[in-house]
């Protein structure tokens, strides 16, 4: 469960928010909508437990530390952050994963039949490689580290944003399949990725507004 | 290649006279060494030396003195020359090369300004110095010919030998530079991704790894930098070692020569006076070769008018 009450956030001397409340049910789906710089992303970086809120309560999955909220959600950016490593290190971040988890992961992420056409595999090192990966590709993989991760919150700061319509689909339906069950806060500029969501707020003036 | 032509062809006047000088420069050092091994004959032979003698390396000297200033002068006088035609080539080119591009005229001079950078450099510092340091090469090589073949192709020999092992040590060395700075690569991409990727980082828990990757990659450029100081200073203390081997070849078979009576003592002391110009131009070479490949790459890439 999430549960944000009467947050506020100042970030440079500018109030992104003040007295913002939601409450998330476990297993619900909520979309967040909102112009460029609203702050819908900084709402989210904030549920990850990445920065400190200026006042107010921030529940999640029972904790209300950053430190320990971090490790109750996993967290799909708009850029997938990928590391000068293997494929390997980049999904599991150095964790013990089992081959046959790996494997599912792989499969449900929609990228195991590229890595296996790769020479080396789930070894390919994608330090210089990193930049021939298409967006769809390389989002995949952040999708699969989060699926390793596999915690009940699901953050997805507009994951799809920067790919085309075709890897967007693709990508989209690997999100569907990881976040059966799971409570979701999806952040987004476009309406449309959010059918099927329980709740859709508009983010404007530091405010959400039901729509 | 083309470029470099360009060059020639603007500056064949400055350029005749550069060498040219370096030329007569060489020769009158030649003639000395030649004359001071004639001196030593006649002094072993008791031989009048008369003053008429004494006047010719004398004179020598002196035009060696002049010659060298004008060498000195006029190469690098050439060499600015030969800058200025390639920087004011470029700047004519620069508008035709911007609008070509549709990029500003500061983008398109910041595109060549490191190879134009260099190429300056070489030609100020070292294209004349080089041709200069070839020149009496050659020279001392054919001049010792006539004096001895056999002593002449004993000097060689062993100088070429040498050649083989420099050529050998810098591949080496070489291979060593670029694993460490591979390394130092992967070392600065790791911690500009681990600043970068930072919230992903954190937020699965990715902070052993980046700093175990980190590490590793500290370790494998530690490994490669140290390895890279060892072999570079056995293999500079050997070749200096090496190099002296040419010398004391000559010496020892130039001196069983005079004991037999095969040649002069002066004969010898020309070969020893003038052995460095010879050995130091074949050591040299690789270096040259070198320097003359990045130059030409650097020109490669700068179109002049």
């Amino acid at each position: 469960m999430i549960e944000l009450k009467n947050l506020s956030f100042t970030y440079e001397n500018k109030e992104v928010f003040k007295n913002l409340s939601l409450k998330v049910k476990k297993g619900e789906k909520v979309g967040i909508i909102g112009e460029s710089g609203c702050g819908k992303s900084t709402l989210l970086r904030l549920m990850a437990g990445l920065y400190e809120p200026s006042s107010g309560e921030m529940i999640i999955d029972g904790e209300n530390i950053p430190e320990k909220i971090i490790r109750k959600v996993s967290v799909i950016m708009q850029s997938p952050m990928l590391l000068p490593m293997s494929i390997r290190e980049n999904i599991t971040m150095g964790h013990e994963v089992s081959e046959d988890k790996l494997k599912k992961i792989l499969e449900d992420a929609n990228i195991k039949k590229w890595i296996d056409s790769l020479p080396e595999g789930i070894e390919t090192y994608l330090g210089d490689r990193a930049d021939e990966l298409s967006g769809g590709q390389a989002q995949r993989i952040a999708i699969a580290r989060a699926m390793c991760k596999d915690t009940e919150i699901l953050l997805l700061d507009e994951p799809t944003s920067a790919l085309d319509g075709e890897n967007a689909a693709s990508v989209l339906e690997a999100l569907d399949r990881f976040s059966i069950g799971k409570t979701v806060i999806h952040v987004t500029h476009r309406k449309e990725h959010l059918n099927g969501y329980d709740r859709i707020f508009n983010m404007k003036d530091g405010c959400l507004f039901l729509q | 290649m083309k470029v470099l032509k360009i060059l020639i062809k603007r500056n064949k006047f400055w350029i005749a006279l550069a060498v040219f000088t370096a030329l007569i420069s060489n020769l009158s050092q030649m003639f000395f060494a030649y004359f001071i091994g004639e001196l030593v004959n006649k002094i072993e032979t008791r031989d009048t030396i008369t003053f008429s003698f004494l006047a010719v390396p004398v004179i020598l000297i002196l035009s060696n003195a002049f010659t060298q200033f004008f060498n000195q002068f006029i190469g690098r006088l050439s060499a600015e020359k030969m800058a200025h035609t390639l920087r004011v080539g470029y700047a004519k080119i620069l508008l035709m090369r911007s609008s070509k591009e549709n990029c500003s005229v500061a983008a398109a001079m910041s595109v060549a300004q490191n190879e134009l950078a260099q190429a300056n450099s070489y030609l100020g510092n070292t294209f004349f110095d080089i041709t200069g340091m070839a020149f009496m090469g050659i020279i001392a090589t054919v001049f010792l010919l006539f004096q001895n073949v056999l002593l002449t192709v004993i000097l060689i020999v062993p100088t070429l030998l040498i050649l083989i092992y420099v050529v050998y040590s810098s591949r080496k060395l070489s291979g060593i530079v670029t694993a460490a700075q591979e390394e130092k690569a992967h070392m600065n991409k790791t911690a500009y991704a681990m600043i970068h990727a930072f919230p992903s980082v954190k937020i699965f828990g990715g902070e052993e790894l980046c700093k175990e990757t980190y590490n590793k990659r500290l370790q494998g450029w530690k490994k490669h930098f140290v390895k890279l100081g060892r072999l570079s200073s056995l293999y500079n203390t050997l070749s200096g070692i090496l190099s002296r081997v040419p010398l004391l070849i000559l010496f020892l078979a130039g001196s069983f020569m005079v004991i037999r009576g095969d040649i002069l003592i002066g004969t010898l002391i020309v070969f020893l006076i003038l052995q460095k110009s010879l050995t130091m131009a074949i050591m040299n070479l690789p270096n040259w070769f070198a320097n003359f490949k990045v130059f030409t790459t650097n020109l490669s890439r700068i179109d002049i008018e």
